[in-house]
């Protein structure tokens, strides 16, 4: 049986930056930071007052944020989903406000806040008749489910696939973030000596993945292709990364693996780049023992959206296929002193590239990894 | 073809595991883990098990069962190229509100770490992945429909794929566990399996009670 190559022809965002993947791209090229004063709930218990947040959203009793964010994006390309569609979200805390307003006041609407509910509520948005599932694996949890979606094309199990990845900054996450020591007081600063810590990110998107066969049938864009992908765990310890790197390398191995391609063809990498000393350094580890001393250029968003969460992997995703059709390695939004570790590697301006193949690598609590391989798509219709 | 080459079970009164037919009761979770380290269920120590929620608690105990069964042997130090899936139906709902509820109870002055932690619906797998040094995929999943039967026809395609020799698929509640070991049938040895694909005809009931009696059927 020959395989089928999984292709994405439709993809949006909202992000800290605004609406729209060109808002997220040109915020991050331009090297400022969407990181602000938190203004929904306070913080002054808290490790820090800032995340990036997405502007003009406000909590409402009526609709959660998540739902502010996706009912837009979902509305405008719901014509253009097919009903045979599949549906998977990725999420970590999806509808937290109702279990928030629930344990507050006294409600009982807390079952509300089950991710099958708004998995539910996308499916009706989105116009698909089919089943749908919700993949949650912590910060994998929307490149593992790409990762799914693709596996689901090439085993020709389904040949049009809608990935929907959201999470928003809340009170819970921002408290539970705290009590670890986990966020930086001020600003993410992934890949520098003076990094303290990640800082908490909303944002909402779609990906909706067709095999190519389809999407010649259909006469559809092709945007990019999901090559080739890896997930693996550490099996280490809950909150902290293996400090070898091991998990990780072996996940881009395996990714390389199943898209049929070596290091050298690699032109650039995005990083997890949380920001955390142990993450950050786990990374570069786990990139040396896969590229050597042949440094390829590696770039984190996150310095610039925060971190997404369970949205981080498809926002990514979607930034790495920007960097593949303009040619173009994002800088490290907030590097101002590179660590030792990241030298030569990562850099605070953009550069250009010319290999029309990217690898994008996520890590998670729980000790989940994940990496992809994404193409530069051969035919644009 | 994909072979289920072992299943554990638990509920609040008994456990078992199907292919060796073995089947027991037991005086309560409390004294559960305990019992499991004596009758070598947990070949180590499972390192902070009293401070696990409910959920990783009963994943563990029925992942020790079901690799028991699949007389696979386990160390902490040496890794096997093992996936774990998890389904349930309420995910963490209950973890996420005694995580909040005792933040609100606090003055919301300070979250407890170890209470935030278990508010993410893959964390049972991942004490489970620690403890019997798993290191595979990991993935918590919400099927819309016939949950146990989408799990294990899931976890079926990626070792199908060749993604993964073997995976444990777990679905977990508070009151009751099942898991099953799949894995290629090159890679089971002499003892007994059972097809997959009878496995997800028995295991589409409504309760588990029923399961339990179809999979016992099989085995």
């Amino acid at each position: 049986m020959t395989s089928l190559k999984a292709v994405s022809v439709a993809f949006d965002m909202v992000t800290p930056y605004g609406w729209g993947t060109d808002s997220c791209w040109e915020g991050l090229l331009s090297g400022t930071s969407a990181i602000r004063r938190i203004d929904r709930f306070s913080t002054c218990l808290m490790q820090t007052d800032n995340a990036a947040t997405v502007p003009y959203l406000k909590p409402s009793s009526d609709e959660s944020l998540v739902m502010q964010m996706l009912t837009p994006l979902l509305k405008k390309i719901a014509p253009e989903i097919p009903s045979d569609t599949f549906v998977i979200l990725a999420t970590t805390t999806g509808e937290i406000e109702f279990l928030q307003r629930s344990v507050i006041n006294m409600e009982h609407e807390a079952i509300k806040s089950r991710p099958d509910h708004l998995l539910n509520k996308i499916m009706l948005l989105a116009g698909t008749c089919d089943s749908g599932m919700v993949v949650s694996a912590a910060c994998v949890s929307s490149s593992a489910a790409v990762s799914r979606a693709a596996s689901m094309i090439r085993n020709k199990e389904r040949d049009s696939i809608l990935v929907v990845a959201c999470d928003s900054v809340s009170e819970f996450v921002t408290a539970g973030f705290s009590s670890l020591m986990a966020l930086d007081r001020h600003m993410a600063k992934p890949f520098d000596k003076n990094r303290r810590g990640l800082s908490l990110g909303e944002a909402a998107g779609f990906m909706l993945l067709m095999s190519e066969e389809r999407a010649v049938r259909e006469k559809r864009d092709m945007l990019g292709e999901i090559a080739g992908w890896g997930l693996t765990n550490d099996a280490n310890h809950i909150t902290g990364p293996s400090k070898d790197g091991s998990g990780l390398s072996n996940a881009v191995l395996n990714a390389m693996k199943s898209a049929g391609i070596s290091e050298n063809e690699i032109g650039c990498i995005s990083a997890h780049g949380t920001g955390t000393l142990y993450n950050d350094s786990m990374e570069m580890k786990a990139i040396k023992k896969v590229f050597g001393n042949n440094p390829v250029p590696v770039y984190s968003v996150k310095g610039g959206t925060g971190h997404t969460m369970g949205a981080a992997g498809l926002l990514e995703i979607i930034i790495g296929f920007e960097t593949l059709n303009k040619k173009t390695v994002p800088p490290t939004v907030n590097l101002s002193d590179t660590d030792r570790e990241a030298e030569g590697w990562v850099s605070s301006g953009q550069q250009s590239f010319e290999s029309p193949v990217t690898l994008s690598t996520n890590s998670g609590f729980g000790g989940v990894n994940s990496a992809l391989v994404l193409k530069k798509s051969e035919k644009i219709l | 073809m994909i072979a289920v080459t072992g299943i554990g079970w638990l509920t609040r009164k008994g456990y078992g595991c199907l292919i060796s037919k073995v089947n027991e009761t037991h005086e309560g979770f409390e004294t559960l883990y305990s019992y499991f380290k004596h009758k070598s269920y947990f070949s180590c120590p499972v390192k902070n098990f009293s401070r696990f929620d409910t959920i990783s608690k009963m994943t563990c105990f029925s992942a020790a069962l079901a690799l028991k069964d699949a007389s696979i042997s386990y160390s902490v130090k040496h890794k096997q190229d093992i996936g774990i899936f998890g389904a349930n139906e309420a995910g963490c709902l209950e973890s996420n509100m005694n995580y909040f509820q005792d933040y609100i109870e606090s003055g919301r002055i300070l979250a407890r770490g170890n209470l935030f932690i278990y508010t993410l619906p893959s964390i049972p797998m991942a004490e489970a992945s620690i403890h019997f040094g798993l290191s595979g995929p990991l993935l918590h999943l919400f099927f819309n429909e016939k949950r146990i039967p989408s799990l294990l026809s899931f976890a079926g395609k990626s070792i199908t794929e060749g993604e993964i020799p073997s995976i444990l698929a777990v679905s977990a509640e508070e009151n009751n566990a099942l898991c099953f070991v799949l894995q290629t049938e090159d890679a089971v040895s002499a003892g007994k399996s059972l097809s997959l694909e009878s496995v997800i005809v028995a295991a589409d009931k409504s309760n588990f009670s029923e399961i339990i009696t179809a999979l016992t059927g099989l085995a």
